[in-house]
């Protein structure tokens, strides 16, 4: 809301300079977000009187006028305007007179006559672009007053943030109530009384029938019809105030109607009373309406619950949201018909959204105009109208209400008000304080007040809401800071978080670093990365900001392929990073959350020195992240890792990519990326990856071991075998079948080497395998391992088919 | 005749073991004058022909040289070791400033490091840490939250809606709801999580950022506005360093009394400058008291409990304290920006 200060002055007095009035403003919840100084452009122009126009002797198309400028005299004048005219009021600059950037003005002989002034035209006084003619000031410019101060020019403007709880400060006077109530002012709230000439001179009268078929959604209607109006443009200091507040100027009754929306909040629709059938105002739902033509023009489809304005035989407004082409007040309407209402907030914010419309007047009914201000604001207009566009009174003010506001006596606890603000404000302070927002204040008991809320403060519906009024107005400053005692002496270790903190921890010291991308992605790129379950679905966003980001990720790989990207366009040679974050599908009919971990790598890796040879991301570099990752949380011995088929995962490379499995069940994909998708992606090296869904993992957490051994007392000794086997056959079925033959004081098994080559037939490969033994009670002997080894070789022969190795 | 000859070898082994004597050299005397047959042995054998008298004298001369002798080329030969060794310890000399071999630790993403240190010190006051849901219904963003159907304050977060009927949190004051819905007070809980409002990726707003919702309920007086002003006073001073804020009044739907907590401008620490709009101030939080509304909706009676409930966004504030002024900047994943954060998550403020 833009607040000129002069029309504040109007209200109320305040000495304060401007810097402090925004300061209390602002610590009172309504902030200011911008104070403009404005200057005139201008200096040396009174307000004259022309008094007499005769034509110039020696010039057709000027003009010689007599102007009275009050106590600056009387001057001969020079015009080429042709709207002047005897009688009206115009900017006169003097000599001496500052017209922006001229030099000064000087009299002048025009055509062999003297000039001792000019008549301004609104672009000579820098107003706008006009030029056709002087300027015309309202007749009430004081003569010989200052021209730009009757136009309000040397002026200071507010730029105050509303907060959607305050409707009431949507106006001059609403903020010049809150200003009075911060400085303890007096506010000089205009008396509102209705005109006497009700009726036209020529004993035309007009009745205004109001029937409200919506009480629901419309409570209270008023309406007054004026008749002999002259449209016209409006005065410049109105037009003036108007543009100051960022409306734009249109003609004088649609101009008074915004005038006093400003001033008091409550928005005024005028109807040309002509095209109202009968007179007859009719609120009522759309029901079986389906369009309506509003002002610009453009046809509306209307829901059968939209609030309508309607005659006996059409609708003429949407209530609240914008008026039709169909009574639209144009340069004939000589009678028109003003509305001033309220419109329940629900019913215009629901309309306004649907149909995209946000006016001036619906923001100010969203927020809930003055519940009592409707009969006020038309005698402020009517007295406006008679004043810029000599309408009169055709009609006694029709109010109708047929829903009353209900009483509102709210009980303030002022105990309750200490033990929620941790704060005694004294009972005398609070009374004043909400009296100076317009609440009456009684006592109800000892302790406790009786508020009555202003009508035009719909938020005060609660004690709450009356602690934070008087709270508020000190500022909050009555308010101590202090520590509260301690909840939770000890605060619960959340499993979760510090499951996710640990598993970044692991992340960082394996070289990895972290990268956060945004969950909204393309559908291409939920196609291409489907994900670690086959067949996922994505969620669809209803209202995606764009086609390409319309899917929400069901994998993080997108996102850390786009980074890799990103960072290679700038430079960089290599890039291992990982993410933690949400992936989301559907699961049956419902959208799904899920924490997933993944990791890309690529280019050089590990151990990077001079002339040394460093690795280079890869297959296994990544697996052995994983590992490192899943032996931190002591899970390592219930995951395997198992070759995948390439359709389950089509953007990793069909012979290098694995499902990660833990307890048989499918937790996690790893691989490089298939090489289509690599020079997609144009990458020159291999690139690796894995995705790990954490949700069944955080069970786990990185709880300790609850039991530990010493280490063992006695040496193991070791004894190795070479298995040729099929190329294909995995190792780590190898070590299971070994494993599984149960040779006793066997610890452990470990693949050591994998040889393929001329030395075993081809599609072929030789796994050498270590096998230690170790007795707890005893050292061994090389003849009872030798034993126990024997048997074993020729076991695992057995069970795996597999040719020993010589 | 024998002590002149025992003398002659002394003075010429002495002589050839001199300080300069190669490797070569005291090998040569060593078998010339220490040998199985060298000269000393030599003598020994003539000893027979020594007068008895002489025996002993001669026997001790003997001993005596062969001592020296042994002395002199043990010297000799650790001073010839010692300057071997210093020769090779020269040649593999390294040139200690080339970078070392290492597994480059990775590094935090600035938003996980903003919020670790935020948790970190509500936690020290004695706050826990829970985790909730992004996709959520209106129920728990909106209606219970005291937003009612059509509420202009709706339209300051603007919703992403998903198929099935569900929405993208636009804050994490679900938590709050979540949370107090499962349990009773006394609690003092902060939320963090992502959330979601339909803006586009620019400098100043992303489409996905980053909260902490943090709330403490017990029973009436007990925790107050005062205490409110307290905690984030303290919030301010651990992690901005600065005592210089201010509490304003404000509105959120869900709290009342609502108030927004600002600090000096980071830039101009208070004087007045364009970013901050000459007012000296930024804003941090958005706080107040727990609206009673929002107690009934999670079956509290608000005349028996309250509470305080604050929210802040991570990326701002973390905007705020990096000084640097790009929101897209956490989401591009620069490794020239990422690499200036730190490799250990919290710990260090
Ligand atoms: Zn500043």
């Amino acid at each position: 809301m833009k607040l000129p200060l002069s029309w504040m002055r109007d209200f109320v007095s305040v000495d304060a300079p401007v810097e402090e009035i925004s300061r209390r403003l602002s610590y009172a919840g309504l902030v200011v977000e911008n104070v403009e100084k404005l200057t005139p452009g201008f200096a040396g122009v009174f307000a004259a009187r022309v008094l007499n126009v005769e034509k110039h002797p020696n010039a057709d198309r000027l003009n010689l006028c007599d102007v009275d400028a009050g106590q600056k005299g009387q001057f001969k004048v020079v015009c080429g305007a042709p709207n002047v005219k005897a009688g009206m009021m115009a900017p006169l600059a003097l000599v001496g007179a500052q017209l922006g950037k001229q030099p000064p003005l000087e009299a002048a002989i025009i055509r062999g006559v003297r000039s001792e002034g000019m008549l301004c035209s609104e672009r000579e006084l820098g107003l706008s672009q006009e030029q056709a003619g002087i300027l015309a000031l309202g007749a009430d410019a004081p003569l010989g007053g200052d021209v730009a101060a009757y136009l309000h020019l040397d002026d200071t403007v507010l730029d105050v943030e509303i907060t959607p709880n305050r409707g009431d400060c949507l106006s001059v006077l609403g903020l010049a109530r809150e200003v009075a109530a911060l400085f303890a002012a007096r506010l000089r709230a205009p008396r509102l009384r209705a005109a006497h000439s009700a009726g036209s001179p020529d004993g035309a009268r007009f009745t205004v029938s109001v029937s409200i078929d919506a009480p629901d959604l419309c409570p209270r209607y008023a309406a007054l019809a004026m008749t002999g109006i002259k449209i016209g443009p409006s005065p410049a200091w109105l037009k003036r105030r108007l543009e100051l507040c960022g409306m734009r100027a249109l003609n004088n009754v649609v101009d008074a109607t915004n005038y006093v929306m400003l001033e008091l909040g409550q928005p005024l629709h005028a109807f040309d009373f002509g095209k109202i059938a009968g007179g007859k105002i009719i609120v009522r739902r759309a029901g079986d309406t389906r369009e309506f033509v509003t002002l610009d023009n453009l046809s509306r489809t209307l829901d059968p619950n939209d609030l309508l304005i309607a005659d006996g035989d059409k609708p003429l407004a949407i209530a609240g949201v914008m008026g039709g082409l169909n009574s639209e007040v144009g340069d004939c309407t000589g009678t028109i018909l003003l509305e001033s209402a309220y419109f329940e907030p629900m019913t215009i914010a629901r309309t306004a959204r649907r149909l995209g419309l946000r006016s001036e007047a619906s923001y100010r009914f969203e927020r809930g105009v003055d519940r009592a201000g409707q009969v006020g604001a038309l005698i402020r207009a009517a007295e406006l109208i008679r004043r810029i566009a000599r309408g009169r009174e055709a009609s006694p003010i029709a109010d109708f209400e047929p829903r009353k506001a209900e009483p509102r006596e709210i009980a303030l606890d002022l105990g309750a008000m200490e033990s929620l603000l941790g704060a005694a404000i004294p009972p005398t302070v609070a009374r004043s304080r909400l009296k100076s927002l317009g609440a009456q204040v009684s006592t109800r008991a000892k302790g406790v007040l009786a508020v009555v809320p202003p009508s035009f403060r719909s938020d005060l519906a609660e004690q709450a809401d009356l602690i934070e009024e008087v709270a508020r107005l000190g500022g909050l400053e009555d308010i101590p800071a202090l520590l509260p005692e301690r909840v939770n002496p000890l605060a619960p270790v959340n499993r979760e978080r510090e499951f996710l903190k640990g598993t970044r921890e692991v992340m960082l010291g394996c070289g990895l670093t972290e990268a956060a991308t945004i969950a909204f992605i393309a559908p291409a790129d939920n196609a291409r990365f489907s994900g670690i379950q086959a067949a996922t679905r994505p969620v669809k966003v209803t209202n995606p900001l764009s086609a390409e980001l319309s899917e929400l990720r069901v994998s993080l790989m997108p996102g850390l392929v786009t980074a890799l990207r990103f960072n290679l366009n700038r430079e960089a040679r290599a890039f291992h990073a990982f993410e933690m974050g949400k992936t989301f599908r559907m699961d049956g009919d419902a959208a799904t959350e899920h924490h997933h971990l993944a990791a890309v790598s690529y280019g050089a890796y590990a151990l990077w020195a001079i002339g040394e040879h460093s690795v280079a991301a890869g297959f296994f570099s990544i697996k052995g992240i994983l590992e490192t990752y899943l032996e931190a949380i002591g899970i390592s011995s219930r995951v395997a890792f198992k070759a995948l088929e390439s359709a389950d995962a089509p953007f990793l490379h069909p012979g290098r990519s694995a499902i990660v499995t833990l307890d048989d069940a499918p937790i996690g994909l790893i691989g490089e990326l298939h090489p289509a998708e690599a020079m997609r992606l144009d990458l020159n090296d291999p690139c690796a990856v894995y995705e790990l869904d954490l949700s069944g993992l955080i069970a786990y957490g990185f709880s300790p071991r609850k039991t530990f051994q010493p280490p063992p007392k006695y040496p193991a000794i070791r004894r190795d075998l070479a298995l040729v086997l099929d190329r294909n056959f995995p190792a780590d079925m190898v070590v299971k079948a070994i494993r599984e033959c149960g040779a006793s004081l066997l610890e452990s098994v470990e693949v050591f080497d994998v040889y393929e080559g001329t030395a075993v037939a081809a599609g072929k490969k030789s796994v050498a395998l270590a096998c230690r033994y170790r007795a707890k009670d005893r050292t061994l002997t090389d003849e009872e391992v030798n034993r126990i080894h024997t048997v074993l070789i020729e076991q695992a022969r057995m069970r795996l088919g597999a040719e020993l190795r010589q | 005749m024998m002590r002149e000859q025992l003398e002659e070898i002394r003075r010429r082994a002495m002589a050839e073991l001199a300080d300069d004597a190669g490797e070569a050299q005291i090998d040569a005397v060593r078998v010339r004058v220490l040998g199985r047959s060298g000269e000393l042995t030599e003598i020994m054998r003539g000893m027979r022909e020594v007068p008895n008298a002489e025996r002993p004298a001669i026997g001790q001369l003997i001993n005596q040289i062969k001592g020296e002798v042994e002395a002199r080329i043990e010297t000799l030969s650790e001073k010839l070791k010692a300057a071997a060794l210093s020769k090779s310890l020269n040649e593999k000399r390294l040139d200690v400033t080339l970078p070392g071999m290492r597994i480059a630790r990775g590094h935090l993403h600035p938003i996980t490091d903003i919020l670790e240190k935020m948790l970190q010190i509500f936690e020290s006051m004695g706050f826990e840490v829970a985790m909730t849901q992004d996709i959520e219904d209106d129920f728990h963003n909106f209606a219970a939250l005291n937003f009612t159907p059509h509420h202009p304050a709706r339209d300051m977060q603007d919703t992403f809606y998903l198929e099935g009927g569900m929405l993208l949190r636009t804050h994490t004051s679900n938590g709050q709801i979540r949370v107090m819905e499962k349990r009773r007070p006394p609690l003092a809980v902060v939320c963090p999580g992502r959330c979601y409002r339909r803006d586009d990726l620019t400098v100043r707003s992303s489409p996905m950022f980053t909260q902490i919702e943090g709330f403490m309920v017990d029973k009436r007086g007990r925790i107050t506005m005062a205490h409110l002003k307290g905690v984030l006073t303290e919030f301010a001073r651990a992690f901005f360093g600065t005592t210089a804020v201010r509490f304003r009044a404000s509105y959120f739907p869900f709290t009342e009394p609502s108030a927004e907590l600002d600090m000096h401008c980071i830039l101009c620490d208070g004087a007045g400058c364009p970013v901050c709009k000459h007012s000296g101030w930024t804003e941090v939080l958005g706080c107040g008291m727990i609206h009673p509304n929002v107690m009934r909706a999670v079956q509290y009676d608000p005349d028996e409990y309250q509470g305080f409930a604050f929210g802040m966004g991570v990326e701002r504030t973390g905007l705020l304290k990096l000084g640097v002024d790009d929101m897209r900047l956490f989401f591009e994943n620069d490794l020239r920006f990422l690499s200036q954060f730190p490799a250990l998550s919290g710990g260090v403020r």
